[in-house]
């Protein structure tokens, strides 16, 4: 068995990355712009939901931005699980023809989503600019907040990718699981002052602050919408969660391999 | 480990086996309710130990399910030992499914560049490879085209090249090399011999006894994943075929006669269509039984029986009637009847079979005369044309 120094592995992901942008958008017009139309739809559609129908969108200024801040991260985390799922399935004949590090398959699926967020983030300061939403000192944090949420969204990838392997029904849950998570989590609404006016329940505010993905929404507020230093707390929750899951998917996918390579 | 080398220790390895596999999870929780969780484990290798030097050539025969693929997996790392280690030296490249890397919408540069990441090569090592290998595969008008329009032909081609490009200190082979068209197998083999002479190690998973002897000198013969026979390439060659015929005798049919005898057959010749005695029959050729029937019993017999069949030489019944069930007039004699069967078959598998002949009164239950197993017929395909023909010949003096 050859030994796979870091390096390589660093070359074996890069080309699986350069491998499913080049696929995705192969024989699509609009190609890489799909990333940043699928949220700027949905924010549309959410916007007339809660400013016209719901009508509580109305207490925060510039809805649209807030939501487009919560979307962009939220569609890169649902986006990576969904693809990472079936990743090992997929490939299953490669897998039992050579050998190489299996982890890279997840693990490239969240790295290709990455690069579509930063892109979308790039994008996403533009327009908070426009509208006079100038961004802080506290921009420069954006960076290792998004290394813990890959690395909390590689966990998770790792294990999803592994369950499906024995059971199909993990396909189908996920996408059943993010609906509820996606309302779950404070995109469409803040988790402070406004969000206890919108929620009308301070404990249930303070509940869904141990949402995995609340710190980073948090800190994506913070940082992106208001401009100001993201609260302690959403640094103790990102982190925490991160290190729980990449511990946690490691030592399964480590475990489970030798069983998932005679599975497939 | 020295490169090239290979030492595999009491290697056993078990899949599971799931007889009515639970996929869903509502399966799993009713069964465990139901404790009947059904899981049982299939050693595919048991207990396997072998050593190999670095620049020899090995084969792994043994009939299917032996695991002779799951050692290949085994070596190329794919596979765990449940217990026992393997351990090798060097690169290893392994031919156990071609082009299995490909991507169809990548063109075939860009899927060599994926395929030499997989491998573990970085990009300098790569790029210096690729026209090494498109030049192999006789690619070159093509490694700008995505990969899903390649026949299936140049796509192995690729693949061949590829996985034997890098160079490898230890080279799997399973059952790959019916790649390309002749002249690319060819060279398939004519790279394989240069990885010999290299000092490579190879070591060949085939059917094909005649690629084993002429690649290998030395074949390892699993049996139901164990280690049958581990040696020249001729000794293990000569064992493996000696026992699969032996298996063959030993299920075959031998031929066996019982009845009363009171109506027997006499005698029996069989022709061919224009009526010369013969064994071997062409497809569009009749099969004619021609007997002499006898019969002790003093007075005339009526409704006889009389049947026929026609086993596989593994003894499994291919054809089996008589003149009641096909509605043709019963034997009706006294002393002695001379009867014939012209047996019209359309042959889909030419092969050697054994005729039997019966004589019974089912209406009396009786059993006259059996003979199964009983005449060897070949069956054979109808002859190609006769390679020359004569025109004309002259023969003239002066």
């Amino acid at each position: 068995m050859s030994k796979w120094r870091i390096g390589r592995l660093f070359l074996l992901m890069q080309s699986l990355v350069a491998k499913d942008l080049k696929v995705r958008y192969k024989r699509s017009i609009l190609g890489f712009a799909w990333f940043l139309l699928k949220p700027l739809f949905s924010m549309v559609v959410y916007y007339f939901v809660f400013t016209r129908i719901l009508r509580f969108g109305g207490a925060i200024p510039h809805f649209s931005l807030f939501l487009l801040t919560g979307l962009l991260p939220w569609n890169f985390f649902s986006s990576s699980l969904s693809a990472s799922t079936s990743s090992l399935l997929d490939n299953h004949r490669l897998i039992r023809s050579i050998y190489f590090p299996r982890m890279t398959l997840p693990a490239a699926e969240v790295t290709a989503n990455l690069i579509h967020l930063l892109l979308a983030l790039l994008v996403l300061e533009i327009l908070l600019i426009t509208f006079g939403h100038y961004p802080g000192l506290s921009i420069i944090l954006i960076l290792p907040a998004l290394a813990l949420l890959t690395i909390m969204t590689t966990g998770i990838a790792l294990l999803l990718s592994i369950g499906n392997v024995f059971y199909r029904d993990v396909k189908q849950f996920i996408e059943v699981l993010l609906l509820a998570w996606f309302y779950a989590s404070p995109i469409i609404y803040p988790l402070d002052s406004i969000g206890v006016d919108i929620i009308q329940s301070p404990r249930l505010v303070q509940i869904l602050k141990f949402n995995p993905i609340s710190g980073f929404m948090e800190i994506m507020h913070s940082i992106f919408y208001a401009g100001t230093w993201p609260p302690l707390w959403s640094w103790i929750s990102l982190s925490s969660w991160s290190i729980v899951f990449l511990l946690a998917g490691i030592a399964v996918f480590r475990k489970a391999e030798p069983v998932v390579v005679k599975e497939l | 480990m020295k490169p090239g080398g290979i030492l595999m220790k009491n290697v056993t390895l078990d899949y599971r086996l799931y007889h009515d596999r639970a996929v869903t999870l509502r399966d799993t929780m009713l069964n465990f309710f139901n404790r009947k969780t059904r899981i049982e484990h299939f050693r595919a290798l048991n207990d396997v130990s072998f050593n190999i030097a670095p620049g020899s050539s090995v084969a792994v025969i043994g009939s299917n399910g032996a695991g002779k693929s799951t050692t290949l997996k085994i070596l190329a790392g794919i596979y765990k030992p449940t217990s026992g280690t393997s351990e090798s030296g060097g690169r290893i490249a392994s031919l156990l499914d071609l082009g299995v890397g490909f991507h169809p919408d990548l063109t075939g540069e860009e899927n060599l560049m994926l395929n030499g990441a997989l491998l573990g090569l970085d990009r300098n090592e790569m790029k210096k490879l690729v026209p090494e290998i498109v030049e192999f595969a006789q690619l070159e008008r093509f490694m700008d085209t995505p990969v899903k329009y390649y026949s299936s032909g140049m796509f192995m081609r690729l693949g061949f090249s590829l996985a034997t490009s890098v160079d490898p200190d230890i080279l799997l082979i399973d059952e790959v090399l019916a790649v390309g068209d002749v002249g690319f197998q060819d060279r398939c083999y004519e790279r394989i011999c240069d990885f010999q002479e290299k000092g490579r190690t190879i070591i060949f998973v085939s059917h094909d006894l005649e690629a084993v002897s002429r690649l290998c000198r030395r074949a390892i013969w699993l049996h139901e994943g164990s280690i049958k026979m581990d040696g020249s390439v001729e000794d293990v060659l000569s064992g493996y075929i000696e026992n699969v015929q032996k298996k063959h005798i030993a299920e075959a049919a031998t031929p066996t006669e019982w009845g009363t005898r009171e109506i027997w057959f006499d005698s029996v010749i069989l022709r061919n269509t224009d009526g010369t005695p013969s064994g071997t029959f062409r497809r569009g050729e009749k099969i004619v039984v021609d007997t002499l029937i006898k019969s002790r019993l003093p007075s005339t017999v009526d409704n006889v029986v009389f049947g026929f069949s026609i086993h596989r030489i593994d003894g499994e019944t291919v054809i089996g009637t008589n003149n009641l069930e096909m509605n043709q007039p019963l034997l009706s004699f006294r002393g002695s009847v001379a009867s014939r069967i012209e047996i019209d078959l359309s042959i889909a598998e030419p092969g050697t079979y054994l005729l039997g002949l019966a004589l019974t009164d089912p209406e009396a239950n009786k059993d006259y005369h059996w003979q199964e197993f009983f005449y060897p017929v070949t069956l054979l395909e109808k002859r190609k044309d006769t390679p020359l023909k004569l025109s004309e010949a002259v023969w003239i003096q002066e």
